[in-house]
């Protein structure tokens, strides 16, 4: 076990080394100077360009550089915003929360809505249900979330007046306390929805395919030999069994949530990280874009890590 | 001796959409208690389909099954989930092939074996159940260390021990071993089956063995049933029938195995295939590949001959077991 | 000719069994069309800004209305068409190929070299994907043939993982074996046995790329960050998406014209999943 979490956690922080390489790369090959890249190319003021030129080292070997990089990245400093000018670690803690707030509630309200969904269709293999989810299944997969979101605006929004389409909270009627929270959910409707929609195909699939992949294997009818009840084995046996895709595939749905959530923050103007980039893509605020790409990283890896971990919980096998 | 199960006119039919596949046709069988009867057949004659067939774990929706199979009074084709349920493990257990997957392999092995000793013991102690497993650990000549080992931890032998150590927790009057032998080696092969034939002296178990190896039933049973396509060709003692096998198949069967008493005799194989299941088929079963065949063969279906307790489902022979034609005495064909 | 008869009845036997797969085919064949013939398709020129400013649909003549400059829905769709195609066929193609070469080289020669490639794939399968496609785009330049080679560079690995779980268990058969015998060399064995045997994975996975691919050039145009020279579906979306309650049309249309494309190329790619997979062999999957 130890050995196995020590291999992980060794590959995340590959990873994040990985990302961070890229990332300096990537500053060097655009066109332009990397200071002009930095600093936003309309701003020409001597005085900033001589205290970057220090601080990055532009004019010491690559390798200088990229130490100096690294450090720098490591201690938090991921530079100043182009058109705020405010730290980006700063600005990316403000916006972090209300962004986990949106993939967290989605990720477990999808995982739990496909998979009970998978369940009935693979207790029922063949029946019109079944037939009717796998179909949609197919359909919502293949969907922009994007579109999805601004489909659901039309619908609940435009047309039929029911719940608001942007932001967090009722910005012209302030609440507080238990209200606030209240409207805080209501405005998360729609943007769950859209996310929860798009990301249920996958753990319908996965728990469908693998609790018809478990029913028959040979323990299950011996059990079955064995005058168990249905519900036992199914209860026990099957789920235990059946699960462990299901945790697999959670961890790699949550890294595409996490990036998958910034078009839907855009969507529904809600304050995240998203629309930060959103901004920051608009306004070509690189150091703010490089940010939140090095925290997203940083942030899908760990969500990777922890979730090998858990696997590694529940799958007695790989305890070595 | 008293008879503990007898099967007549069991037929198991796969049907899907487009075809049947009749995969056993009208068997008859019977099997004293204390017996050990091994059914052989190439793949694909219908022996592990009428064991799962007995057992009734077979998919209801594509399969059917006809006939009577009368087990201690109670006919298994007719018994309701509750009854079956009462039968199940209780009187009859069963071994399968693929002992690597015999078990959950996130649920450690001990608990696993208690959950199916409370299937008919509910109410039974923690102290009972464990007693009463670790005995039967040490019957297979398994430590009690296993109880909390998960089956990955465990070779293929082991797994297949505890395999058996499963089917036994009730005491069953019947049990089925399902090619339980044949994934392992040559040696633990024998070792198992040693303690097989040790265990059933002890405990008083009635056995059937499938299995597609004769050197198997030659070494653990008594008495042999020979399968193909379907029908049985032959049953008796083992003792008789591999020495003196009556029919045409039984023959071709041995030859296509090594001599157990280490005579050099030529192997051969029996040309042709099996027939198509899907197409019932008129006459003897095994007449397009016999080499005996003759016209009567291939228009009526041959009845059970009988000589001293063996049977045999060939035309060769005369009701009362003689030879018809002393032209047709076996022919081995080296 | 008799074989080449019968092989094209197998083949085409094959597709019909499927019902996926049968989806798929036809829906590509469909979509190939559209796009080859889409400028006789198109009632107007998708390019040309027209007078009729935000017309619903059918208002004059214009089957899925008008968007804000002007230009014909409908049009613009079945151009689209091409865009999407383009977009799918060359960045899976980049991936592909990419990926064969880099996992088939890291199965096959194994070793110290291996392990250094798998984990830096395992890495790489880590890295969001989306974020870093998006970070290329918004330095260099948002032209569509960008979009097309960044997507390529950045989703090889997981064509690189399948192809090199092949050459792994390829390069112990006998047929690669005696090739090593016959003293051929390991290039050749790469690129005559371990690539053409390993190869189908890869092809199932690269559909399943190629939907992924046309979902990304949509993200990305739906940021902006799509080519403004070029029409395609996603950029329809983001524009639609200030005229969401006026004129619902523009963004809506293009989404379902997405997803249709996009649920295709998943047919296909479950579709030759299954048949492609050794457990049912229809003669073609084994050697």
């Amino acid at each position: 076990m130890k050995k196995y979490v020590t291999r992980r956690v060794f590959m995340g922080l590959l990873t994040i080394f990985v990302v961070f390489t890229i990332n300096f790369i990537i500053i060097r090959l655009a066109p332009g100077d990397p200071i002009s890249t930095i600093m936003g190319k309309d701003n020409d003021d001597p005085i900033l360009r001589t205290a970057l030129e220090e601080k990055y080292g532009f004019d010491k070997p690559m390798i200088t550089q990229y130490a100096i990089y690294l450090k720098n990245a490591l201690t938090g400093d991921l530079g100043i915003s182009i058109i705020y000018n405010k730290e980006v670690m700063a600005m990316i803690t403000e916006r972090i929360v209300p962004t986990l707030l949106l993939v967290l509630t989605a990720a477990i309200l999808a995982v739990i809505i496909g998979t009970l969904m998978g369940m009935y269709a693979a207790k029922n293999e063949g029946s019109k249900i079944d037939v009717i989810f796998s179909g949609a299944a197919y359909i919502f997969n293949s969907m922009p979330a994007f579109w999805l979101g601004l489909i659901l605006i039309i619908i609940f929004s435009s047309v039929l007046g029911l719940l608001p389409s942007y932001g967090m909270i009722n910005t012209r009627d302030a609440h507080t306390g238990f209200d606030y929270i209240l409207d805080v959910i209501v405005h998360m409707v729609l943007p769950v929805c859209t996310l929860v929609l798009v990301e249920i195909p996958i753990y319908f699939r996965i728990a469908k395919s693998s609790i018809l992949q478990v029913t028959n294997e040979d323990f299950i009818v011996t059990l079955r030999a064995t005058g168990m009840s249905e519900r036992k084995i199914f209860n026990k046996y099957i789920l235990r069994n059946a699960i462990l895709p299901t945790i697999t595939i959670f961890g790699i749905s949550l890294a595409y949530l996490i990036t998958g959530v910034a078009l839907i923050e855009t969507v529904f103007a809600w304050p995240g990280t998203g629309s930060l980039m959103l901004t920051a893509i608009n306004q070509r605020d690189y150091p703010t874009l490089m940010g939140i790409y090095l925290i997203m990283s940083i942030s899908v890896a760990v969500v990777m890590v922890l979730v090998d971990i858990v696997y590694a919980t529940f799958d007695p096998r790989i305890r070595f | 001796m008293n008879q503990l199960l007898e099967i007549k006119d069991f037929s198991v039919t796969y049907v899907n959409k487009s075809k049947k596949v009749y995969a056993v046709k009208n068997v008859n069988l019977k099997i004293n208690k204390g017996d050990s009867l091994g059914i052989v057949g190439e793949s694909g004659s219908g022996k592990s389909t009428l064991a799962m067939a007995l057992l009734r774990l077979l998919p209801e929706k594509n399969t059917q099954i006809t006939g009577k199979a009368n087990f201690i009074g109670k006919d298994l084709v007719q018994l309701n989930q509750k009854e079956l349920k009462n039968i199940r493990w209780n009187e009859l257990a069963v071994v399968f092939q693929k002992s690597m997957n015999a078990l959950s392999p996130v649920h450690r092995i001990g608990p696993q074996i208690e959950d199916i000793y409370r299937v008919h013991k509910p109410n039974a102690s923690k102290e009972e159940i464990f007693s009463r497993i670790t005995y039967l650990l040490r019957l297979v000549n398994l430590s009690e260390r296993v109880y909390t080992l998960y089956p990955h931890e465990l070779s293929g032998g082991m797994l297949q021990r505890v395999s058996i150590a499963i089917s036994l927790v009730h005491n069953p009057k019947l049990l089925i071993m399902d090619e339980a032998t044949t994934a392992l080696d040559v040696v633990t092969q024998g070792q198992i089956l040693d303690e097989i034939v040790k265990m059933e002296q002890t405990l008083d178990v009635t056995r059937i063995m499938i299995t597609h190896d004769i050197s198997v039933v030659a070494a653990s049973c008594n008495k042999i049933a020979v399968m193909y396509a379907g029908e049985f060709m032959e049953i008796g003692y083992v003792k008789d029938v591999l020495k003196n096998p009556k029919h045409p198949y039984t023959r071709g069967l041995l030859s296509s195995f090594p001599s157990l008493k280490g005579e050099k005799l030529k192997l051969t194989g029996i040309s042709g295939y099996l027939p198509n299941l899907s197409v019932k088929q008129e006459g003897c079963i095994f007449a397009p590949r016999c080499q005996q065949a003759t016209e009567k063969c291939k228009q009526e279906k041959p009845l059970g001959v009988e000589m001293n307790e063996n049977t045999v489902w060939c035309h060769l022979y005369s009701s009362g077991g003689e030879l018809i034609n002393e032209d047709q005495k076996p022919v081995y064909k080296d | 000719m008799l074989s080449v008869k019968k092989n094209t009845y197998a083949t085409f036997k094959v597709i019909n069994g499927d019902i996926q797969l049968k989806l798929g085919v036809f829906g590509i064949l469909f979509l190939l069309l559209v796009g080859i013939l889409s400028p006789i398709l198109a009632p107007l020129d998708p390019y040309h800004y027209g007078q009729d400013i935000l017309n619903g649909l059918g208002v004059n003549g214009h089957l899925l209305g008008t968007n804000h400059l002007g230009q014909d829905v409908f049009s613009m769709i079945i151009y689209g068409v091409r865009t999407s195609l383009m977009v799918a066929v060359i960045s899976a193609l980049i991936s592909a190929v990419l990926g064969i070469l880099i996992g088939g080289i890291a199965g096959y020669f194994g070793g110290k070299l291996d392990l250094i490639v798998s984990e830096c794939i395992n890495a790489f399968m880590m890295v969001p994907t989306f974020f870093l496609i998006l970070l290329v785009i918004a330095l260099f330049d948002n032209s569509i043939t960008n979009v097309m080679i960044v997507i390529g560079l950045t989703t090889w690995p997981s064509n690189a993982k399948l192809i090199r779980a092949q050459a792994l268990s390829l390069r112990e058969r006998t047929f690669v074996k005696s090739a090593i015998t016959m003293g051929e060399s390991k290039t050749q064995i790469l690129f005559k046995y371990i690539i053409p045997n390993g190869i189908f994975p890869v092809l199932a996975n690269t559909t399943i790329g190629m939907s992924n691919a046309i979902l990304t050039e949509a993200g990305l145009s739906f940021l902006g960050l799509g080519d403004p020279n070029v029409i395609s579906w996603g950029q329809m979306i983001f524009m639609g998406k200030q005229y969401i309650t006026s004129a619902w049309w523009i963004a809506t249309f293009a989404g379902v014209a997405i997803v249709l494309t996009v649920t295709v190329f998943y047919l296909l790619g479950d579709g030759l999943n299954h048949v492609l997979n050794p457990k049912h062999s229809n003669g073609k999957g084994g050697e």
